[in-house]
């Protein structure tokens, strides 16, 4: 071997690579990207682990985006003074979430389930499952090695935007090429990275720009009428939705037998969207029944006056400061519906603090 | 742990610091022993207890059978290593499937049998290390290896973390020889060592994991018929795959072996340019087939028997090579496609060589014309014959993989009716971006396959200008950084 030749090609490449890593991190700050976390396996089943922690100020949330987008956690914290365990996943059923908590003989905590209908009562066996029932199914597989990586990983996310892997990976940034797409196929959403913006504590929440120019808005806006186009049409209905009662209430039971609750929340929605949910999954057939089939208490957004006064910018979730006071006005619906004093300065709480120092 | 993570970054680095610190030798070697352990600890930390029996069992009935003369005694001994390794192989791999087809069996044969299904976790790289002491106490039997004095060198051999979970397969004289003397890498070692590493790194997290898994796992796991082209894709973009995948993972190992002044034998040579199946194999997972053929295929009898019987031997090699894979039929019909092109393969040239040794005779006999066919016989010779030939054994490869990959034999026969349009309306499924990645890769791998395959990287990068080098390198680490996601297991793991 030529000694000269490689280490001079290393000290040329170390060279390089370190430039080519500063110049895109500048090139990123300087189109005032937002930092964010990975929604990841390892940052979900980081926040797994929390799960035996919980309490009623402090319940573990499953469900969908909306839950993600529209309970402000930071709001919640300072009311409370707990921060919830959020658990959702974007674009996923909590079914299966659902089914691994019920099935947790460790889990006697408080569950809080965003219910949006398109999504939780999808069809056994279909995508939205199948991509929870991954997340769920690596959790017990996390091993040391990926929890040593996942706290170095954690550093770096926190100091360099580079390192976003929903909008900087090679394969979305291949996206932006323009080539034409081919008649009959799809490739899935491709969302605005100002849409959704993913914290540690796995809050989503739109960025200032996404809130202030509406033309971003409507990218997403077609993006949902276009997956609208891709779902088979119809709600599930019959035996199918029979199953996906009785396995809801099989798994609800077993968290209360443990001294567990459950509380379903349905957040709000506007515009087409919504209205495509109230033809497509009637409330009667749907919401109602899953009460009543899992006699469960749940809190509709459209029941209470304070909840309702919210618009969606892109039809379908909050903007952070909704969010922020969707939040504060949900506790205390939560609090008179369940009979929990979630508030740090309740009568309620301060009895409670109160009896317990003495 | 595994390569392409940040705690192996912060492993190595550790490592690196401490083989190059002043310690002496025996120092040097438990820390690389100890790490090895932390290595693979780091996974499912109980299953080091295999790890460890293997090792201190191998290494004492090895030490046995070198003293024994008597034959019958030495068996025994050998027997004793032979079932508690492919014992625990078969348990840990094949108990499910064993369990599986004995319920199916009875079933046919009208009773009624339900057995729990067994709940075992395959220790990852028990098929790897495995096959790794058998050939350490096999080469002691045999008398071609003498059993190794010291328990360090013969645990390190074992358990030396670069080849641990997914090879390459190291041989007693590959490995336990280096460890006698003091090592550490030169300048050229490290520099040369670091550079694999960033091209396995790039062959996986880039190439395999970034550009083309995603695919893969689309239309393998759709349960309809897809498009002629998306079947083929969907196909292709397994075969780039599974080669930077298992491939990467061994130019990591030999990579990071080099850093720390270890040679590792080579794994892959360019197979995607192979001419026909017993080249291939000279080619694809190199260290596998040699073990194979050396401790299964020769030892059945090899081609010493007969024609029959060297087919009947390649067959039973290749269908437990396949089995080697995975507990699962499909992997069995992946191993006997390929023992059985290598019989054709095999029949078609010894009934060449027979044609051309008649001709030769009776040519120079005198007794008949060299050529007496209307048809001009077909020459192999040429670089375009050359290269069809490749892209044939090519498209062979690539049939055999739809059953290596399909989850079920349902699944691989759907995806073959539709590669060959049996099914024509099949829906499309892949976009324009997916079959431009696709197709844009797998040209660039047959491109290259074919310029290297009679060359080799360590040369071509003698001929590179210093900065060209540099240029290449910092474009595979860059591309690596760009990709950023990545699996956190090889697709070798679950073998």
């Amino acid at each position: 071997m030529k000694t000269i030749n490689y280490a001079k090609a290393a000290c040329l490449t170390l060279v390089l690579v370190l430039t080519f890593v500063t110049g895109w991190e500048v090139y990123w700050r300087q189109k005032d990207y937002v930092l964010a976390y990975n929604d990841d396996e390892s940052l979900w089943a980081y926040t797994r682990k929390q799960i035996y922690l919980s309490s009623p100020a402090r319940p573990v949330l499953i469900g969908s985006s909306r839950i993600k987008f529209d309970l402000s956690l930071a709001t919640w914290q300072r009311i409370t003074g707990e921060k919830p365990i959020q658990l959702s996943l974007v674009g996923t059923s909590p079914r299966p979430v659902l089914t691994d908590l019920g099935n947790d003989p460790n889990f006697k905590g408080i569950l809080l389930i965003d219910v949006t209908e398109g999504l939780f009562f999808t069809p056994t066996g279909a995508f939205p499952e199948k991509e929870a029932d991954k997340r769920v199914a690596a959790y017990p597989n996390w091993s040391l090695s990926q929890q040593i990586s996942f706290q170095i990983n954690r550093v770096l996310e926190a100091n360099f935007l580079f390192l976003d892997d929903l909008n900087l990976t090679l394969s979305s940034l291949l996206h932006l090429l323009p080539i034409p797409p081919r008649p009959g196929t799809w490739g899935g959403p491709r969302f605005p990275y100002e849409f959704a913006i993913n914290g540690f504590d796995r809050q989503t929440k739109m960025s200032d720009a996404f809130i202030a120019d509406t033309s971003i808005q409507n990218t997403v806006k077609r993006e949902w009428l276009e997956i609208e186009g891709h779902v088979p049409k119809g709600a599930i209905a019959g035996p199918p939705l029979v199953d996906i009662l009785a396995q809801t209430k099989r798994s609800v039971e077993q968290i209360r037998a443990r001294g567990g609750q459950v509380l379903f929340i349905r957040t709000p929605s506007d515009g087409p969207i919504y209205a495509g949910e109230k033809q497509t999954y009637p409330r009667a057939q749907y919401w109602d029944r899953l009460l009543a089939y899992t006699q469960t208490p749940g809190i509709y957004f459209s029941d209470y006056p304070a909840l309702t006064r919210f618009t969606c910018p892109e039809w379908s979730h909050l903007a952070p400061k909704d969010a922020a006071r969707f939040t504060q006005d949900l506790i205390p619906i939560i609090e008179q519906k369940m009979g929990w004093s979630l508030q740090r300065n309740s009568p309620a709480s301060l009895s409670k603090t109160s009896s317990s120092t003495l | 742990m595994v390569f392409n993570s940040y705690t192996f970054v912060v492993f190595f680095a550790v490592i690196l610091v401490l083989h190059n610190l002043p310690f002496s030798w025996t120092v040097k070697k438990v820390n690389l022993l100890l790490a090895s352990y932390l290595f693979y600890a780091l996974w499912n930390p109980p299953f080091i207890l295999l790890l460890w029996l293997s090792t201190v069992v191998d290494f004492y009935m090895a030490k046995l059978i070198a003293i024994e003369q008597r034959p019958r005694k030495r068996k025994l001994l050998l027997t004793v290593s032979l079932v508690l390794n492919l014992g625990m192989l078969s348990y840990f791999k094949y108990g499910g499937f064993l369990l599986e087809n004995f319920t199916a069996l009875l079933s046919t044969m009208g009773i009624v049998f339900h057995a729990v299904k067994p709940d075992i976790i395959l220790p990852v790289g028990i098929s790897f290390y495995t096959f790794v002491t058998l050939s350490y106490t096999l080469d002691v039997y045999r008398r071609k290896f003498a059993p190794e004095p010291s328990f360090l060198n013969f645990a390190l051999f074992v358990t030396y973390f670069p080849h641990l979970v997914a090879g390459p397969i190291v041989r007693p004289e590959d490995l336990i020889p280096q460890f006698k003397t003091p090592r550490r890498a030169t300048t050229e070692q490290l520099s040369w060592g670091l550079f694999l590493l960033s091209l396995g790194l790039f062959m996986k997290v880039t190439i395999a994991d970034g550009l083309l898994s995603e695919h893969a796992d689309l239309i393998f796991g759709l349960p309809f018929p897809v498009q002629t082209l998306d079947a083929w894709m969907g196909v292709l973009a397994f075969s780039g795959q599974i080669f930077c995948d298992f491939a990467g993972y061994s130019t990591c190992a030999i990579g990071v072996s080099l850093c720390l002044g270890f040679e590792l034998p080579d794994n892959f040579r360019y197979p995607y340019a192979a001419i026909g199946f017993s080249d291939f194999w000279r080619r694809w997972h190199i260290t596998l087939s040699t073990w194979l053929r050396d401790y299964l295929y020769i030892p059945l009898g090899g081609n010493r028997h007969g024609t029959v019987r060297t087919y009947i031997n390649l067959m039973i090699t290749m269908l437990l090579g396949g089995l080697w894979h995975g507990a699962s039929w499909t992997f069995v019909v992946w191993g006997a496609l390929h023992g059985l092109f290598l019989c054709i393969e095999r029949f078609w040239r010894e009934t060449a060589a027979r044609r051309r040794a008649i001709r030769a005779e009776r040519a120079a006999d005198g007794s008949v014309v060299s050529q007496s066919s209307v048809i001009p016989p077909m020459h192999f010779s040429s670089l375009l014959s050359q290269f069809g030939l490749a892209i044939l054994t090519l498209f062979l490869v690539n049939i055999t993989w739809v059953f290596f990959r399909a989850p079920t034999f349902g699944g691989a026969m759907l995806l073959l009716l539709s590669m060959f349009r049996v099914i024509p309306n099949g829906a499309p499924m892949l976009t324009n971006l997916a079959i431009l990645t696709v197709s844009s890769i797998t040209i660039g791998i047959i491109a290259c396959h074919w310029l290297m395959r009679d060359s080799s990287l360590l040369s071509l990068s003698k001929r590179l200008p210093w900065w060209g080098l540099g240029l290449g390198w910092s474009s595979l680490l860059i591309l690596v950084i760009l990709t950023q996601k990545s699996s956190g297991s090889f697709i070798y793991f679950q073998f």
